[in-house]
């Protein structure tokens, strides 16, 4: 053990000990106010098994019934002499060989793995989240150039977008989109909160951008320049990807910010994990348990993105 | 080659101007070295960066191979892809590796394909002595093999001229010499030179013509024997004493 090691015990502990006072103060507490934990009810909201019905597809007969295993096979024949099979599970047979049916009449169920609210919530999450990261470095991009440009208009334009956005909350930006842009140019609500979404994000990534460009020193666009290079080749060889790399880690921050912000688009109805989680709980009352089961999915989301970007940042690194 | 006439560069700042560069006029002709020393903020770099239009000018114009810099219809990239410039900084890429250095402006700017790029990039870094260096970041190359990185960087444009802004000042004192060696065989294969330095051993070996220059004004030029030895003006003879 080394000295630096020897040294570090006694505060890991004070930590250790520090977490578990706070686990046993919120266990108490809980408990003071008479909550029922119903951890068992979470995962089906994760997958669950789905029943398909099947149904008798003319007035007939069931002319057969063959189990294999845990499946059964029916062979039904209608009035006509025409035949179809079914396979369903045997266990949720409900008729019987010999038994005459009318068309639409369920004769058994097939079952399946599905995703429940959670999974689909993270879903929507997950490519909301996406596509507003990409649009927002699009936009980030380019506002962080025009930020820059020699030209005063560009400049002005790109000046005030990034005001605008960053003075104002986004939970207002949210329904400005929806309720009146979305309306006047009849978007629809995936749409607007992508698109609110992205342009909130837009304006940090621009400037997040436009500082990092100027963080690069002159002499790299002299000396592309000194070249033949034109502006555009010097930014797109030179400037950029030096830049890019620096920025990486407030960029990384900002699309984590993004991840958590979009699950403010649930007050215009996209059903992501946050309103997938509401969803739950009104049917549930497993209040406790969803807000820390959905805390937690975002938690992995953003901590395996924040892993991403750290080895980005060390294969980048090579060059210095 | 180079035609400078009445050259005027005025920066302004906090309501004061200064004249940078003031009505400077010169032609360096084809294969000439001219070296150009002044003592600092005397304006000699400012002069040397308006050759290839990286700064602008006031008044005045510059000719490079019959292009004149102050017309607007001038296409200044094509100008700077035939005036190779040496930085004090050396300003090489840093996330570039030493090949892709100078690889990267002859396939973008010249369109060569790439293994004449390479080709030539690696002839060059043979030419300037460090051949096995090819696959290294700058960051790791010491200044002087820097330099010499960035000089075979500007070769590779085959340019018509060479303009060098202090390429030596950066350097620690035992590697000025290896960066100078490369200067003088460039010299001595006819290369048309501009060079604003401080060595004036390098002035006295190598230039044609040495220009003096001081408050944005160019005070004397002349061969280097007639300036070394027989200086007119007073401001000459004064920076002389102070740096021999």
């Amino acid at each position: 053990m080394t000295a630096a090691a020897q040294k570090l015990w006694p505060w890991k502990l004070l930590l250790a000990v520090i977490l578990i006072g706070m686990a046993a103060g919120t266990w108490g507490a809980v408990n003071r106010i008479d909550y029922t934990w119903r951890w068992n009810r979470v995962p089906q909201y994760f997958v669950y098994q789905g029943e398909e019905p099947h149904k008798i597809p003319f007035d007939g007969q069931v002319t057969a019934i063959a189990e294999k295993g845990e499946k059964a096979v029916l062979t039904l024949t209608s009035d006509a002499g025409e035949t179809v099979k079914r396979s369903i599970e045997a266990d949720t047979l409900r008729v019987e060989e010999g038994e005459y049916l009318f068309e639409g009449d369920t004769v058994g169920f097939t079952t399946h793995w599905a995703f429940g609210p959670l999974m689909t919530g993270l879903w929507t999450t997950l490519w909301l989240s996406a596509g507003a990261s990409i649009l927002a470095l699009c936009i980030g991009l380019l506002t962080g150039l025009a930020r820059i440009s020699k030209n005063y208009t560009l400049r002005g334009l790109a000046a005030l977008y990034v005001e605008f956005i960053r003075g104002t909350p986004l939970l207002v930006q949210i329904f400005i989109a929806y309720f009146f842009i979305g309306t006047v140019f009849d978007l629809s609500r995936n749409v607007a909160g992508m698109g609110a979404l992205a342009i909130f994000a837009g304006a940090y990534v621009a400037e997040i951008v436009r500082a990092g460009i100027q963080s690069i020193s002159k002499g790299q666009m002299e000396a592309a320049r000194s070249l033949g290079m034109n502006l555009v080749q010097a930014m797109i060889y030179i400037i950029l990807p030096q830049a890019l790399k620096r920025i990486l880690p407030p960029l990384a921050g900002q699309f984590i910010s993004l991840i958590k912000d979009s699950s403010l688009v649930s007050v215009i109805a996209i059903t992501d994990l946050t309103k997938s989680g509401r969803e739950i709980i009104t049917s549930t009352f497993a209040t406790f348990e969803i807000w820390l089961t959905v805390a937690a999915m975002y938690l992995i989301v953003t901590s395996v993105l924040s892993q991403l970007v750290f080895y980005m940042e060390r294969r980048l690194a090579i060059s210095d | 080659m180079i035609e400078a006439r009445n050259v005027v560069k005025v920066f302004t700042g906090r309501g004061q101007e200064v004249r940078a560069v003031d009505d400077v006029s010169t032609t360096v002709a084809k294969g000439e070295v001219v070296v150009v020393i002044g003592p600092s903020g005397s304006g000699k770099s400012t002069f040397l960066r308006c050759l290839n239009g990286l700064e602008t000018f006031d008044s005045g114009h510059v000719i490079i191979d019959g292009k004149d810099l102050a017309n607007r219809r001038t296409d200044l990239n094509k100008v700077r892809a035939e005036v190779g410039m040496v930085f004090q900084q050396f300003n090489l890429f840093p996330h570039k590796s030493v090949l892709e250095n100078i690889t990267l402006a002859q396939r973008i700017v010249r369109r060569r394909n790439k293994d004449d790029a390479w080709k030539k990039s690696r002839q060059l870094l043979k030419k300037v002595g460090i051949a096995e260096k090819e696959g290294e970041y700058p960051s790791r190359l010491s200044g002087g093999q820097q330099q010499r990185v960035a000089i075979a960087r500007a070769l590779a444009m085959d340019p018509k001229v060479m303009l060098f802004d202090e390429p030596t000042s950066a350097l620690d004192p035992e590697m000025v010499g290896e960066v100078l060696d490369v200067m003088k065989q460039l010299a001595r294969e006819g290369m048309t030179m501009v060079v604003v330095t401080h060595e004036m051993g390098f002035a006295r070996e190598v230039a044609d013509r040495v220009l003096f220059m001081d408050f944005g004004k160019l005070v004397e030029e002349g061969t280097p024997e007639h300036f070394f030895k027989a200086p007119r003006e007073e401001r000459t003879k004064l920076f002389l004493s102070q740096v021999l």
